[in-house]
């Protein structure tokens, strides 16, 4: 920026003649608010920017609806110390460059804090161009296991509530060397941040696992014909035994589908994030029974959980996308449970509701916050992580994954380091009323 | 044509012109909000792409649907430029304008021997292939791409003068030294040159015009512009990644310069504005009237296609043209 | 070498469904001089509806053939309602090609929104009417299925109809007459105008019949935003153009070579450079050939 005072000479010298009269309509910005932007006394605004069309919507698309639902719910019993919450849901595409864009908009619109924005390329894209941190606002929740995300010196406003990719990557390795220690392991994964969190994960100090075939895919090249044939043909080639997906949705049902034409049928594991084939179309899924994924959430089919049960009757009542007969899933489970994690949150930082307060709410009693998920929460002073933990079940003949025929979950933790893969002795604590935190 | 017109005005008058445009800028941003600052730099970003391409189709007769590619590399470069020399902003944007002008002559050498259709799908496939392959190199940063930083204002400029105020001017300048020595060239013998390959080739090569290099002339041009609007579009997002150049981009732009009209430069500003401003129609529309999720999705595209078709069929050679020939009837 | 036969198959399968898209762009280009990206939307819409007649009847065998109808009649009255009128007001003229093309990038867009406000989220679903599994030689699955052949089949028996309909029918002579010298064609009593109708038509119900394979061929579903079908698309243009534009045989030959090429690529180099190779194949067939493999040297210049 040497040149800079030399420009402003240039830029400033040419208007000088309307200099003066400019002055008189200097930005309002100037004044500070008096109360918090995005917060009065009836309603809080929040925001989320994440794909509603495109391939990456699978899935995704269902969390906005759950939220809204569990918002209107707490909404229709009083709201969060009075205030309404509402949320405005933008589309992106799974585009970095929209997600900027939406963000903008958000700000613009005088929005409190951004909430479950998805995607690690879009998260960091927005991080690094609008630049949440610096402003101070709150970006909760994000949706992505990137690990780069719980810096807290360069995402200082955002928390996860994901396990990281890291993270679910060791516990497959733990996973595969309990259960498989002497098959021939494959990889595939995506070629960007998300990919390279995994490998990470798997390599030597981690969770140590040798792939006899890898294969990377850019996530444009899904949909060229031919392409998922190729990789399904590489890892047969090579006699896999065991096949990691470490993708989004299209990918494992593309590669699934691939497999089931050439007869490759290794044991599949997998990844959190591409494992719900169910949300595409169950017509045309190849039927992948027994394929072994995570979660760290109760099973969307668990018939004893209080907060499924609770959680579906809030999604048949209030989801405006709910169809009469559809069934509940993990998708709506997720959203439900970030929206009730946020409630609590708002809950927390008081009725002088501000961004600061927020977020110092989370680090100081984050971690005593109720949730469905079976693992605790890690939010401190030093750690905006959320989950650290998972358990793995099997797709049953509907499509959703179980932990066994009774629904005990055996859950592991681990962190994003090079610490060990434990088993967990967390126990959930009761749910609060009627699920409505106070 | 606009030669009718351009000869009562002089250059002096085109320069008060110029430093007008920049005067009604500056005053529009101390008045607008930091979102109205942000999409202002997009319009200047749109209006140095748009001219771009109105250059190469308009002027010289070349299609291009690609030209997203050709932004990416402008962009892709400025950064590696800051990155790598940590140069001060205005070297990169030359590095930009330098180094997509490179790749516009090699790729117009190739171009120049082909006609109308083959250039589209040529030019088509590097704007889906180009991007892509910023996955392949780690210095490019994969799919989050790399940072682009233009630094915040000075602090000479006050406490409350924000970050896409700073945007703002920095691409409403470089947007108008652009276009001013655009049409510099475009009146100057180059200029007539391609108009006459354009009209007339082989009148033109019996006139003793080199056909061949006067197109890839136009390209080197053509691609320098875009190269410009690049470094731009990266200065208005931090950010240089393979989503920012999608084919949606180039499909925008040749929208643009079809909504400008594609024969004149003069209309470049209506298209620049139209892409930005539709989104924001759409947006109101649907708030107001359904709320609808998929419809606030769907209605930017489906307005822009619309009008596209519409001013293909009211005024195909734009409004600055339709306007101007309705006034001399 | 297993697997090289692997990818050949793999690569001849794409190349067949890219086939027919350029197939469908070269007849428009062929019969009026305009790039059609509206292709891509028309085979989308005939695809849905396939799939709402698939669902209706449960029969492929129904819901191919209607889904082809549908193409011609949506084409027949893209060109009727739009591009008649507007080739009419630009007068022909040689050079104006840009604004077609942005003409029928416009219907593409208009196409797709309508599509997503009717059937928003839902999904079109097609499933392949034979088995997908691939043939047993010995003892090892390869990449060729009784669905496959099929699709060769299907893309072998269009050639075969179009080109018998194009050189033995006097539909076919009047087509290629007003393709190539419309105004002689007029005078010598052709309804040029007619014609070109029938030429477009003829183009949609191959973009149908790629839209039908495409999706048999792929994940088996449709939505309205896919990107597949604007891979398709991109694909079958390229295929065209590699082509030459002018001949049925350039497209289907620049379709398996793009496809191949493709596959190959893919299988032995990876996906992150396979946008990339399709732009160097199409630059370094027009380097050699500006007119494409089976163009008309100094021919017709647009």
């Amino acid at each position: 920026m040497i040149r800079t005072t030399r420009r402003k000479f240039l830029v400033t010298s040419a208007v000088t003649a309307v200099a003066a009269l400019s002055l008189s309509v200097m930005p309002a910005q100037a004044i500070s608010p008096r109360s918090e932007v995005g917060v009065s006394s009836t309603s809080i605004k929040l925001g989320i920017t994440l794909p509603l069309e495109g391939s990456a919507r699978y899935g995704y698309n269902q969390l906005p609806g759950a939220m809204k639902a569990y918002f209107d719910y707490v909404n229709a019993n009083g709201g969060v110390h009075g205030r309404k919450i509402t949320l405005t849901v933008k589309d992106d595409g799974y585009l970095p460059k929209k997600a900027i864009a939406n963000t903008q908009a958000f700000i613009k619109a005088n929005t409190f804090a951004v909430i479950g924005a998805l995607g690690t390329a879009n998260n960091k894209a927005v991080a690094g161009s609008v630049n949440l941190g610096k402003r101070g606002i709150p970006s909760l929740f994000v949706n992505t296991g990137f690990s780069g995300f719980n810096n807290r010196t360069t995402y200082p406003t955002s928390s996860t509530l994901l396990p990281s990719y890291i993270m679910e990557a060791k516990m497959m390795g733990k996973y595969i060397s309990e259960n498989y220690p002497t098959k021939k392991v494959c990889l595939l994964y995506q070629d960007d941040d998300f990919g390279d969190d995994a490998l990470v994960g798997f390599d030597k100090t981690h969770g140590n696992v040798d792939f006899a075939v890898k294969v990377a895919y850019p996530s444009l090249s899904q949909g060229v014909a031919g392409a998922p044939d190729s990789w399904v043909a590489k890892f047969k080639a090579g006699g896999c035994e065991v096949q990691i997906v470490f993708g989004v949705a299209t990918a494992t049902l593309f590669t699934v589908q691939a497999a089931a034409k050439i007869g490759y049928a290794p044991k599949w594991i997998l990844g959190s994030v591409g494992a719900d084939i169910p949300a595409i179309d169950p017509r045309t899924v190849p039927y992948i029974k027994d394929a072994v994924s995570m979660s760290f959430m109760p099973s969307n089919v668990d018939p004893k959980d209080e907060y499924v049960e609770l959680f579906k009757e809030i999604n048949t009542k209030y989801n405006a996308d709910y169809k009469a007969g559809a069934k509940f899933t993990s998708w709506q489970l997720i959203g439900m449970n970030t929206a009730f994690v946020a409630v609590q949150a708002l809950q927390a930082a008081g009725k002088n509701l501000t961004r600061k307060s927020l977020l110092a709410a989370i680090d100081s009693s984050g971690s005593k916050f109720a949730s469905a998920g079976l693992v605790p929460l890690n939010y401190s002073k030093t750690s905006n992580v959320g989950y650290n933990g998972y358990w793995f079940g099997t797709f049953n003949s509907t499509g959703d994954l179980v932990p066994n025929a009774t629904f005990t979950y055996t859950t592991y933790t681990t962190d994003s380091g090079t610490g060990p893969v434990v088993k967990s002795t967390y126990v959930r604590p009761k749910m609060p009323l009627k699920g409505l935190p106070n | 044509m606009g030669a009718v017109h351009s000869r009562h005005i002089t250059n002096k008058h085109r320069f008060i012109g110029f430093v007008l445009i920049g005067l009604v800028v500056y005053i529009l941003s101390n008045i607008a909000d930091e979102w109205k600052a942000y999409q202002g730099a997009t319009v200047a970003v749109f209006v140095v792409a748009i001219a771009s391409v109105i250059l190469l189709t308009g002027y010289s007769g070349q299609i291009s649907l690609g030209h997203g590619a050709l932004l990416a590399i402008g962009a892709y470069a400025a950064a590696l430029t800051q990155i790598y020399f940590s140069a001060p902003i205005w070297i990169c944007f030359i590095a930009a304008v330098l180094v997509t002008a490179l790749f516009g002559a090699i790729l117009g050498t190739a171009a120049a021997r082909l006609s109308g259709p083959y250039l589209a799908g040529t030019t088509l496939a590097l704007a889906v292939g180009l991007p892509a392959i910023a996955n392949q190199f780690s210095i490019l940063g994969g799919e989050q791409g790399i940072s682009f930083d233009a630094g915040w204002p000075p602090l000479s400029l006050g406490e409350t003068f924000t970050q896409y105020k700073w945007f703002l001017w920095i691409t409403t300048l470089a947007a108008l030294i652009a276009l001013w020595w655009v049409q510099n060239i475009l009146r100057s013998r180059y200029g007539r040159t391609w108009r006459a390959v354009k009209t007339n080739e082989v009148a033109a090569e019996i006139a003793g015009i080199n056909i061949g290099r006067s197109k890839v002339l136009a390209f080197t041009v053509s691609a320098g512009l875009a190269g410009l609007a690049g470094a731009l579009l990266a200065t208005t997002l931090n950010n240089v990644s393979p989503s920012a150049f999608p084919l949606a981009l180039s499909f925008s732009i040749a929208t643009g310069a079809v909504l400008s009209g594609v024969n004149t430069l003069g209309g470049v500003m209506i298209g620049a504005v139209a892409l930005v401003a539709i989104p924001e129609i759409a947006t109101s529309i649907s708030d107001r009237w359904s709320g609808s999720e998929s419809v606030a999705v769907l209605l930017p595209d489906f307005i822009v296609s619309a009008l596209l078709i519409l001013t293909v069929f009211l005024a195909p050679k734009g409004p600055i043209e339709k306007f101007r020939s309705r006034h001399s009837k | 070498m297993f697997q090289f036969v692997n990818t050949l198959l793999i690569g001849i399968t794409a190349g067949s469904i890219y086939s027919l898209m350029a197939i469908s762009i070269v007849l428009v280009w062929r019969s009026t001089r305009v790039v059609n990206f509206a292709a891509g939307g028309l085979a989308l819409a005939s695809s849905f509806v396939g799939a709402s007649v698939l669902e209706k009847t449960g029969s492929f065998w129904i819901a191919l053939p209607v889904a082809m109808v549908a193409g011609a009649a949506f084409s027949a009255f893209i060109e009727y309602f739009f591009l008649r009128p507007l080739l009419k007001r630009s007068g022909d003229k040689g050079h104006e090609i840009f604004l077609p093309i942005i003409a029928t990038l416009g219907l593409l867009g208009v196409i797709k929104a309508i599509l997503s406000f009717t059937y928003g989220d839902q999904i079109g679903s097609i499933p392949p009417p034979l088995s997908d599994k691939g043939f047993i030689v010995s003892g090892e699955s390869i990449a060729l299925s009784p669905m496959r052949v099929l699709i060769l089949g299907i893309v072998l028996t269009l050639m075969i109809v179009l080109t018998f309909v194009f050189q033995r029918t006097n539909l076919g002579l009047s087509l290629r007459a007003a393709s190539f010298a419309p105004e002689i064609s007029r005078l010598s009593g052709i309804r040029v105008d007619l014609v070109r109708t029938v030429g477009w038509a003829i183009s949609g119900a191959a973009g149908a019949t790629a839209g039908i394979l495409q999706t048999t061929n792929g994940s088996g579903s449709v939505a309205p935003d896919s990107f597949e079908f604007i891979l398709l698309l991109i694909f079958g243009f390229v295929a065209a153009v590699i082509g030459g534009l002018e001949s049925l045989i350039g497209a289907v030959v620049g379709a398996l070579t793009l496809g191949v090429i493709l596959a190959i690529i893919l299988m032995y180099l990876g996906s992150s450079l396979v946008f990339f190779a399709a732009f160097v194949i199409l630059i370094l067939v027009l380097l050699l050939r500006p007119n494409g493999i089976i163009g008309v040297k100094g021919g017709r210049r647009a």
